[in-house]
């Protein structure tokens, strides 16, 4: 029987897509070279545009909905655990570091699932002020944000490069680079798991080619960098950045409540008491 | 009977403009295959620049629904006088477009400037009304001011196929216009075929229409390249049998820079480079005016922007 070979594309806005310019860049596993789409400057304009329609369609859903389509997506991973396994072996991890690497990563999703309707609870709060006022600090998601993902071959250190955001409501466009087989095969399960079209994406190819737009574009107004890159990259984000005031986080935390705070917003709000 | 035959001494019989409309012949994958293959062209850098230019220049910034208050037109009045405030080399559009009822209001904002207004009148969108009626929405509406006045064609009486009553509206409210410009809008939507789309424009710029529009932007079904291509050989044959330029509106549905230059590209082959220019074209738009001030700036600033930083309005 004729062997079928998988082609990896982007997920886009709920699609899988090729790049626009039709260039591809080759990732080599232990027994197979694969060939992904190299994202161009115009692929990460329409992954923008698509997750902002993304952000407001994610974040008008309740947060009880936001957390169940979570833990679904781990219920989708659980289901294809053998096939998450077999693919991090071919990366060079061994099948025990594989296993162990797939039950973290679905355990990471379940925390996130459960902290989703928790953390205004416990990030936000009633402020003490001289008077007969309430003074509440209210959060809200940041909106379009980009992550960088690691690179270090981890089905874990993957999904915590975009639950932190995508936990608190928003959406995210997730770059990958030498991982990229990983992120586009979970791109596949993110797919059979309720996700709103457009609020996360994944995005693959070489960070350099796109790291002056990410830093131009207006519309996204946070970037996590949670792999290693130069200070050169930094520099170019910071200074691209600045007219737009973007957020840009070089290795933010990657557990934990503190791993959402980068992506909240504080408003205040003042409230008179009544009598 | 050619368009040719038909025109005597200039003037042009209700039997000529019959023969005309009944002679009209579109040949269909000819239009759908020019359109798309004229859609490929590349328009980049300087010329991307200039084209956005002029499109804010052809923009018509148009409200035209049951919630617009006073406020709300001086909003869009002021935003057309100047789209980007921050930037003085981008230009004030070429019209504001609003209801009758709004005129004055929308005057009182551009009187000191080179900005329009455009006002829907004849019973706008549907024109279910009897003639009276449409005449007197037409007065009342230039009386307030307005300086274009943009009709809707009768498609009642089109589609029962008195094409007569169509032209002799159209007839009658250009006469109440004088030297007020009249935009006539066919609603290609509702029109469908190519052929009667054609035919509607004949009857239009046969009547005496300085424009021709393709919708209300009232209905799912908009503006489309290919009716515009449509729309631009009948102005291009009115003009070579030496009845005079008129012009194009596009609206509905029009919402994005890219879109807009493709219109561009279409009029300047069909038509040539006379008719870039707001005097013989339009775009009849809301968003698609943030669209190409947020093109603009990237083109200038190399950052893709957000039109959370643009006007309102």
């Amino acid at each position: 029987m004729t062997e079928v070979k998988k082609t990896y594309k982007n997920y886009v806005n709920g699609k899988f897509v090729r790049s626009e310019s039709g260039k591809v860049y080759s990732v080599n596993l232990k027994n197979e070279k694969f060939e992904i789409p190299l994202t161009s400057k115009k692929d990460l304009r329409d992954a923008v545009t698509h997750s902002k329609e993304g952000f407001k369609h994610w974040n008008k859903l309740t947060m009880y909905n936001r957390s169940q389509i979570l833990y679904r997506l781990s219920e989708m991973i659980e289901g294809n655990k053998d096939s998450y396994i077999s693919l991090l072996h071919q990366h060079g991890l061994s099948k025990n570091e594989s296993k162990k690497d797939v039950e973290n990563a679905i355990n990471t999703i379940v925390w996130y699932s459960g902290i989703v309707d928790k953390w205004e609870q416990l990030t936000g709060n009633l402020n003490p002020v001289a008077g007969e006022y309430f003074n509440i600090s209210h959060q809200e998601p940041i909106g379009v944000t980009f992550s960088l993902s690691s690179n270090k071959v981890s089905l874990n250190h993957l999904v915590k490069s975009f639950l932190p955001a995508m936990s608190v409501g928003c959406s995210v466009i997730s770059f990958t680079d030498e991982n990229a087989i990983l992120a586009l095969k979970l791109s596949e399960d993110i797919n059979n798991s309720d996700f709103p079209s457009g609020s996360i994406n994944f995005i693959t190819g070489n960070f350099g080619n796109i790291v002056e737009d990410v830093g131009g574009h207006v519309e996204v107004k946070l970037v996590a960098i949670y792999s290693d890159i130069t200070n050169e990259f930094i520099k170019t984000l910071s200074e691209r950045g600045a007219d737009s005031v973007k957020r840009i986080f070089n290795k933010p935390a990657v557990d934990g409540l503190a791993s959402i705070l980068p992506f909240i917003e504080t408003k205040t709000v003042w409230h008179p008491k009544g009598k | 009977m050619s368009l040719n035959n038909a025109i005597k001494d200039k003037q042009l019989e209700w039997s000529s403009v019959m023969d005309i409309v009944n002679n009209v012949r579109v040949d269909e994958l000819g239009v759908i295959e020019r359109t798309s293959s004229l859609a490929t062209r590349s328009i980049k850098r300087e010329a991307k620049l200039d084209a956005l230019k002029r499109i804010v220049t052809m923009c018509d910034l148009t409200t035209l629904e049951g919630e617009d208050t006073e406020g709300k037109i001086v909003q869009m009045s002021s935003k057309a006088m100047s789209p980007d405030p921050g930037d003085p080399d981008v230009p004030s559009a070429a019209a504001v477009c609003v209801y009758p009822a709004l005129v004055s209001t929308a005057k009182k904002v551009v009187k000191n400037s080179n900005v329009n207004v455009a006002s829907v009148s004849s019973y706008f969108p549907s024109g279910q009304a009897p003639l009276e009626s449409k005449i007197s929405d037409t007065k009342f509406a230039i009386s307030e001011g307005a300086d274009e006045i943009d009709i809707v064609i009768n498609r009642k009486a089109f589609f029962e196929g008195d094409y007569r009553k169509v032209y002799d509206e159209i007839y009658s409210l250009k006469e109440v216009c004088g030297n007020t410009h009249l935009k006539t809008i066919l609603e290609i939507g509702e029109l469908k075929t190519f052929e009667n789309i054609k035919k509607a424009s004949v009857l239009a710029l046969c009547a005496g229409s300085d424009f021709i529009k393709t919708s209300t932007g009232k209905i799912s079904n908009g503006s489309s390249r290919e009716a515009c291509l449509v729309m631009c050989r009948t102005v291009r044959e009115f003009e070579s049998f030496g009845f005079g330029k008129k012009g194009i509106k596009v609206a509905g549905g029009i919402r994005d820079a890219k879109d807009a230059i493709r219109y561009l590209v279409i009029v300047n082959e069909e038509l040539g480079d006379e008719w870039l220019s707001s005097k013989y074209f339009r775009f009849g738009a809301s968003s698609l005016l943030d669209d190409v001030l947020k093109q603009i700036k990237k083109l200038k600033t190399n950052a893709y922007q957000s039109s959370y930083y643009f006007p309102r309005g």
